[in-house]
């Protein structure tokens, strides 16, 4: 008798459905993670609103007003209690381009590392699937829900600036640019978190070194945004798309990277 | 028998270390194959390198008809592999692992949920399919780990010490399992240190410490070394005189008294036997039972392996 093996290769459509859908159920099962994820929005989303209804509240003193045209003359002009509003609420829509290097940092070293501690990764390489196609559904299933996370946070930030803060604020944070790099800049960012995640973990077993480390991605977004605010550096369109296109070539090198980093035999033989 | 496995001179070296050398195998479709050596001999690394998991320094193999470094997906579809470790995801149910791998293996949904059924019936999950696999017991976990590997009907099943650490009851369900393989005509390569599995299940035994240095059947392992053997058990117990009747029958090497009986050594018992037992009743002697002596395989090993060493 001869026996008939019945498995192919999964295409990949079903290949990434199935680890997405695989490592939600795991991070959804997995509180601390939960937890670490949801964190930093959360914070920041409600730092963000409390700010903008506390200047409404609270009329700046003349000092106050003069340090802020000081710090940004972007918003000289503009009433001080306006201006004021503006200001902390740009200011924490940068804090908002943090949640896609942060949040998905956390899943995709969990996403690794926490198969190496589980030693789920023999038999999962064991299957006929090459390790870039498994790699990029690892990817998509840390970026989709860090993406989400991070429209809805930005989408109750619109609406409670909409109902509580000045012409200035709600202009502020629906300014194009903002939009865009919302829309453009949050998927970029969160892949490039993903993929040095992922990268990271190839050679550290420690969830919290990881993160450390990763957490330096956190450096030139924070700078590129605070050089934004105090009108240092002003993006305009074309310096835009110039690091829209950076953040491409990046992710594709990022990718690469962690791609050669994790080939089977690395896995099996390096990592312990 | 068909060849479904066949090494040429698989070699893999980890910087000074040589931990498989050379090694040339021929594997038929349908046995339950042995694969016995010491710790570190360089067993997981042999499954590793068969399943297409690591790449070999030099030599080659088929496996399932397909070529290791050219067609190494195709092998990872026709052979299934239970490591050391069961490697499940703990905080997801049985059903939830085992559709998963199904997805891995291209299942499409409905055969994933047919095969994900069959295995957890066979392996007497099927009740417990929708608890977290982190509440099972140990056997249960190598159980729902054999089940995977076997979900998408390997050609060739690789199993690294299957029954390691489980109790009776469970180990049974395993070796039930791989003879059923077998009887599917499946290919079955076995690591294990536990001897007596070994001899009930293999058709062909390995020793194996970084290169071959055996294969055989488990009855020729032994009869090679140690003869074939026949014990006489009388009643009362035997006499002087027995003794030297038996000595002078044909086709016997040896024979000695031993415990109340005679132990015979003749290379052809199926020749010899008979006209022992003649002999002997012609002699006056009472034959309680007569039965085949084997060695334990343990002896066989330790004869082989340490030797070797």
């Amino acid at each position: 008798m001869t026996a008939i093996a019945i498995a192919r290769r999964p295409d990949r459509p079903a290949l990434v459905r199935a680890v997405c859908v695989r490592e939600w159920r795991e991070a959804l099962a997995n509180k601390l993670l939960v937890g670490m994820t949801l964190l930093p929005p959360f914070v920041i989303l409600l730092a963000g609103i409390t700010a903008v209804a506390a200047a409404a509240v609270n009329p700046p003193s003349e000092r106050d007003v003069q340090a802020l045209y000081a710090a940004a003359p972007a918003v000289q002009g503009l009433d001080p209690k306006e201006a004021v509003q503006g200001f902390i609420a740009t200011y924490f829509l940068i804090l908002f381009m943090l949640i896609p290097t942060v949040v998905p940092l956390t899943m995709a070293i969990y996403s690794v590392i926490g198969e190496k501690q589980m030693r789920t990764l023999e038999p999962l390489l064991a299957a006929p699937v090459g390790v870039g196609e498994l790699l990029f559904a690892k990817s998509i299933a840390s970026t989709v829900p860090s993406v989400i996370v991070t429209w809805t946070a930005y989408a109750i930030y619109l609406a409670s600036v909409a109902s509580l803060g000045s012409r200035a604020a709600v202009n502020a944070v629906t300014a194009p640019r903002w939009i865009l790099a919302i829309v453009v800049m949050v998927p970029l960012l969160t892949l490039l978190s993903v993929n040095l995640g992922i990268l990271i973990s190839t050679r550290v077993n420690d969830v919290r070194v990881a993160q450390q480390i990763g957490g330096l991605v956190v450096v030139p977004v924070v700078g590129i945004g605070i050089a934004q605010v105090t009108g240092r550096v002003v993006i305009n369109n074309e310096g835009f798309l110039q690091f829209s296109l950076f953040l491409i070539a990046a992710d594709l090198v990022v990718f690469w990277l962690a791609k050669l980093a994790f080939q089977r035999e690395n896995i099996l033989v390096r990592w312990r | 028998m068909k060849t479904v496995l066949r090494t040429e001179k698989l070699t893999k070296r980890f910087g000074a270390l040589t931990a498989v050398d050379g090694v040339d195998l021929e594997v038929r479709e349908g046995e339950v194959f042995g694969y016995l050596g010491p710790n570190g001999a360089g067993k997981t690394t042999t499954l590793r390198l068969l399943c297409a998991l690591i790449a070999p320094t030099s030599g080659g193999a088929e496996v399932a008809g397909f070529r290791l470094g050219r067609e190494d997906a195709q092998i990872r579809a026709q052979v299934g592999i239970l490591t050391e470790q069961p490697g499940l995801y703990e905080r997801q149910s049985a059903w939830e692992n085992l559709i998963f791998y199904a997805t891995l293996y291209g299942l499409g949904g409905p055969t994933a949920r047919a095969q994900s059924e069959r295995f957890l019936r066979l392996m007497g999950l099927w009740e417990r399919r929708f608890e977290a696999v982190a509440t099972f017991s140990r056997g249960m976990k190598q159980k729902m780990a054999i089940a995977r590997s076997a979900l998408h009907e390997p050609r060739i099943l690789f199993l690294d010490e299957p029954t390691t650490g489980l109790d009776p009851d469970a180990a049974k369900t395993v070796r039930e399992f791989i003879v059923a393989l077998r009887g599917e005509g499946r290919t079955v390569f076995l690591c294990t240190h536990n001897l007596d599995e070994a001899d009930r299940l293999c058709d062909r035994i390995a020793f194996f410490r970084h290169k071959i240095i055996r294969i055989d059947t488990p009855d020729h392992l032994r009869a090679e070394l140690y003869g074939r053997a026949t014990e006489f058990r009388l009643m009362p117990s035997p006499r002087p005189e027995d003794l030297v009747r038996v000595k002078a029958v044909p086709g016997v090497h040896d024979a000695r008294l031993e415990n109340g009986s005679i132990i015979v050594e003749a290379p052809d018992p199926l020749r010899t036997n008979p006209l022992l037992i003649r002999t002997l009743i012609d002699g006056g002697a009472q034959i309680a039972f007569v039965t085949e002596r084997k060695p334990h395989l343990e002896d066989v090993y330790l004869k082989i392996v340490e030797g070797h060493a």
